[in-house]
């Protein structure tokens, strides 16, 4: 019997020609999961709430080995959550995250949508109470986390029900999370971080004084990371319409400095207020990306 | 700095290029969406002055590539100190091959070492020289290198002379009106002294005559000059150098055609020595002979040729005027079948007859007379004044040099009353004293003792045979020229009337070398004219102009600035 084709360790792109964000995140998960031999988000509920039905990659350990034992047939136990985990995945939808350096590749918003859909299912499937805010310049949907059946599908739903927005002012839409935020939980950013840093981490670092638990996702693509292009060319931010004309052969090396300068700037900054920092390219596979939260 | 192929330099526009290139590229990039810009933005900012330099290094280096490049297409010629190529030089090469030329020094001819010489400077000559060579004959050849090193190669020793001074003068001209960067006359002779004529060549500003320095001078005899006259051959003696003081044998050869005689004799150095013809020469006729001396080191001038003509006896008949003296030396010749008797010469006081030899009449109211008929004949002479005593001049005629006239009369040339020295053939006091004009001859005193010593003398009646035979009769007309040793017969029908002996100039026997001094004087003064040894002349010659080929060195250096420009390129930080 051959192998099942993890779709999480696949390459994004093929990945998402699969189908739309439910079927790709729902595969990956089931990969994802699949190669766990612990599930990291396991939650702390221990109150049994109700059976259903085994499905290939659940654990084995909340199998009922008692109606095994009767009816000869697979049942997983769940339980009621009893913890205060409360997930709430922020996904930058400005302008810049439509942006993929070639047509091969997802978009970085693309790549957030189904990265964010895939994680709000491993949590809701660990009956964490799952939200979902998307932003540019000011919030475009806010779903409440809730742990409840059909939660997923609104999830993704307010992904897909959100357009690709212009600018991107983080500081004011997380300043807006914070008073969603009322209990402590979890809170996923997932943003090229293409705005001012000082003041998005003011607002994150506020976050994690509430005492949330803050990872951020920094997506770029891999073009962001290495210049290239024709020997002369005019580069325009798409927020910004600014424009500047350089020929990238010659500034590649200044440019990829300034990106690790960036990018260990984040790191240090996040480090130093205890927000977990990650650094995803686009060409990364899911699993991948997921992984990086074990 | 001048070029071989100027016209390359046009090229030097195509150095716009890259400026061109770097204007036009910049105005239509391509706009591309970019989001992480600012990145972008810090990295150029942090890069601007870094890639500023750059730009115009690369900008600097292709134009400087593209310039190297071209400059080198167009051959460049630098000034250099050593060897190299030289600009374009308008040069005259004065070939000495006079007959000194072929003066054997240390086992080979002197012009061996001239033609080496102008070889050399034939060969280092470029298509862009102008360049003439100029042999003894004075005649300046133009045409290709080629051809001119084919003549040089070919030139053998001349017989005619070289005057130096004029011939370096000559060619100063010619490359001073050239208009090009170089000028240079190369003299290669033996620089006799005697080539040397006074005065100094005018050389213009800007023209380098350079003088190879004669060799080794070695001692020399030759025959100046060699002529007949009174059934005897008087030969001088030139030469050169400390060997020459000894008197040596000269062989007198003559009649070639009619079997030839010999005889010998001894000359000293700028001495004339006579050696008395053999008989059989005293006869009627055109007489060829050669006077030559022993071989030495120039051969050139060790023979001479020369010609004479014995009239035959003339028919003589002495007027009552003629006086005593006459009639008894004309018994004489006519005993020694020198003359005859008849009337082609008359010797008397006034002209008559075919030729006539006249004397003033003893009476002085007869000149007038005298002069009337002389001027009825045509003789633009006249005799008038008495002139002062004084001794008779006759460089032509030796037997009367020195005879002294005690009574005279001046003889004047009619209407002006001058002359020159056209027909006079002794004088007194610098006055004409012996003339002859046509078939006269006349006398400024009469054949008497009361006017002259002459009937006196020992030379009297050789004296009047030549004047009857030779002097009234008109001289045979022999003359001389440069060439070859050989006669020339002139030829009028079936009579021989005149002709000419070639040989060598004497001055070609003086073979003593001029001073580097003199040289450099004679050929226009320091700073223009330098005399150099062999190594010198080799390393002098287009001094002045020689330029070296910068190519391969702009090449190098083309090389350099592709593999900088290929680094700086490449490096991207």
């Amino acid at each position: 019997m051959p192998a099942p084709v993890r779709l999480d360790l696949l390459d994004p792109a093929e990945v998402a020609r699969l189908g739309g964000i439910e079927i790709v995140a729902e595969g990956v998960v089931e990969g994802f999961l699949a190669g766990l031999h612990r599930s990291p988000f396991r939650g702390f509920s221990v109150q049994f709430t109700e059976h259903r039905a085994y499905q290939p990659g659940d654990e084995l350990r909340y199998l009922d080995w008692r109606i095994l034992a009767r009816s000869d047939r697979l049942f997983i136990k769940q339980f009621e959550e009893e913890t205060n985990l409360r997930a709430m995945i922020l996904v930058d939808a400005s302008r810049s995250m439509a942006w993929r350096g070639t047509p091969e590749r997802l978009t970085k918003r693309a790549y957030a949508d189904r990265l964010a859909a895939a994680l709000a299912l491993i949590l809701l499937r660990q009956r964490d109470a799952t939200g979902l805010v998307t932003f540019d310049e000011q919030v475009r949907q806010v779903i409440p986390a809730r742990v409840k059946t059909g939660q997923w599908t609104r999830l993704v739903r307010g992904l897909l029900d959100t357009p690709d927005g212009l600018g991107t002012a983080a500081h004011a839409a997380l300043q807006r999370l914070t008073a969603l935020l009322a209990r402590r939980g979890m809170v996923v950013l997932l943003s090229d971080l293409l705005f001012d840093r000082d003041l998005a981490l003011t607002a994150l670092r506020y976050l994690r004084h509430r005492g949330h638990q803050v990872v951020v996702f920094h997506l770029m693509d891999p073009a962001e990371v290495e210049l290239a292009g024709p020997p002369e060319v005019r580069f325009r931010d798409p927020e910004s319409a600014v424009s500047v004309v350089v020929r990238p052969r010659e500034l590649a090396r200044a440019y990829a400095d300034t990106v690790r300068r960036e990018i260990a700037a984040w790191r240090t900054a996040c480090r130093r207020h205890g927000i977990a920092y990650h650094h995803v390219q686009t060409d990364m596979p899911f699993g991948m990306a997921l992984r990086l939260l074990t | 700095m001048s070029f071989i192929h100027p016209l390359a330099l046009l090229g030097l526009a195509a150095a716009a290029i890259p400026a061109l290139l770097h204007l036009l590229q910049r105005r239509t990039p391509p706009e591309l969406d970019f989001p992480p810009l600012r990145y972008l933005s810090e990295a150029e900012r942090e890069s601007a002055r870094r890639l500023k330099l750059r730009h115009l290094l690369l900008l600097i280096l292709r134009t400087a590539l593209i310039v190297v490049i071209v400059l080198a297409a167009a051959r460049p010629l630098v000034r250099v100190e050593g060897g190299g190529a030289h600009e374009p030089t308008a040069l005259v090469v004065i070939l000495d091959n006079s007959p000194s030329s072929g003066v054997v020094v240390d086992g080979r001819p002197i012009l061996d070492r001239l033609r080496v010489a102008a070889h050399t400077s034939l060969a280092r000559t470029t298509a862009a020289d102008r360049v003439w060579l100029m042999l003894a004959d004075g005649v300046v050849r133009g045409g290709s290198r080629e051809t001119l090193l084919a003549s040089a190669e070919s030139t053998t020793a001349g017989w005619q002379r070289l005057d130096l001074v004029e011939a370096v003068e000559r060619a100063a001209r010619l490359v001073h009106a050239e208009p090009l960067p170089g000028r240079e006359v190369h003299v290669l002779s033996d620089l006799q002294r005697t080539a040397l004529a006074a005065g100094r060549a005018d050389v213009p500003d800007g023209v380098r005559v350079l003088t190879l320095a004669p060799g080794r001078a070695v001692p020399n005899r030759g025959i100046a000059s060699a002529r007949v006259t009174e059934g005897a051959a008087i030969v001088e003696v030139t030469g050169s150098g400390a060997a020459t003081a000894q008197p040596v044998p000269i062989t007198i050869r003559i009649g070639r055609d009619r079997g030839a005689s010999a005889a010998r004799g001894l000359a000293a150095l700028g001495a004339a020595v006579t050696v008395p013809l053999p008989a059989q020469s005293i006869a009627s006729g055109w007489w060829t002979g050669e006077a030559a001396l022993e071989p030495d080191e120039l051969r050139a001038d060790d023979r001479r040729p020369f010609v004479w003509r014995v009239a035959p006896p003339g028919r003589v008949t002495a007027t009552p005027g003629a006086g005593p003296f006459v009639a008894a030396a004309l018994a004489v010749l006519r005993d020694a079948r020198r003359v005859g008797d008849g009337r082609d010469v008359v010797i008397g006081d006034i002209p008559s007859g075919a030729r006539s030899v006249v004397q003033p009449p003893a009476d002085p109211a007869l000149v007038g007379q005298a002069n009337r008929a002389l001027a009825a004949r045509g003789v633009p002479w006249r005799w008038g004044e008495t002139g002062t005593p004084g001794p008779i001049v006759a460089p032509e005629l030796a037997i009367i040099a020195g005879v002294q006239v005690t009574r005279r009369y001046r003889i004047q040339g009619a209407g002006s009353g001058e002359r020159g020295e056209e027909g006079v053939l002794a004088t007194v006091n610098g006055e004409p004293w012996l003339v002859r004009a046509g078939g006269v001859v006349l006398l400024g005193s009469r054949l008497d003792t009361a006017w002259t010593a002459l009937p006196a003398t020992p030379g009297f009646v050789p004296f009047l045979d030549a004047l009857v035979n030779r002097i009234v009769a008109g001289e045979a007309d022999v003359a001389t020229g440069e060439g070859a040793p050989r006669v020339e017969f002139r030829t009028r029908g079936t009579d021989t009337i005149g002709a000419t002996v070639f040989g060598p100039d004497p001055r070609e026997s003086d073979l003593t070398p001029a001073p580097a001094t003199v040289a450099t004087a004679a050929f226009g003064g320091k700073g223009r004219a330098e005399v150099l040894e062999d190594a010198r002349f080799a390393s002098e010659r287009f001094l002045g102009t020689r330029r070296a080929d910068f190519s391969g060195v702009l090449l190098v250096l083309a090389l350099l600035l592709a593999a900088a420009e290929l680094g700086v390129a490449t490096r991207t930080r």
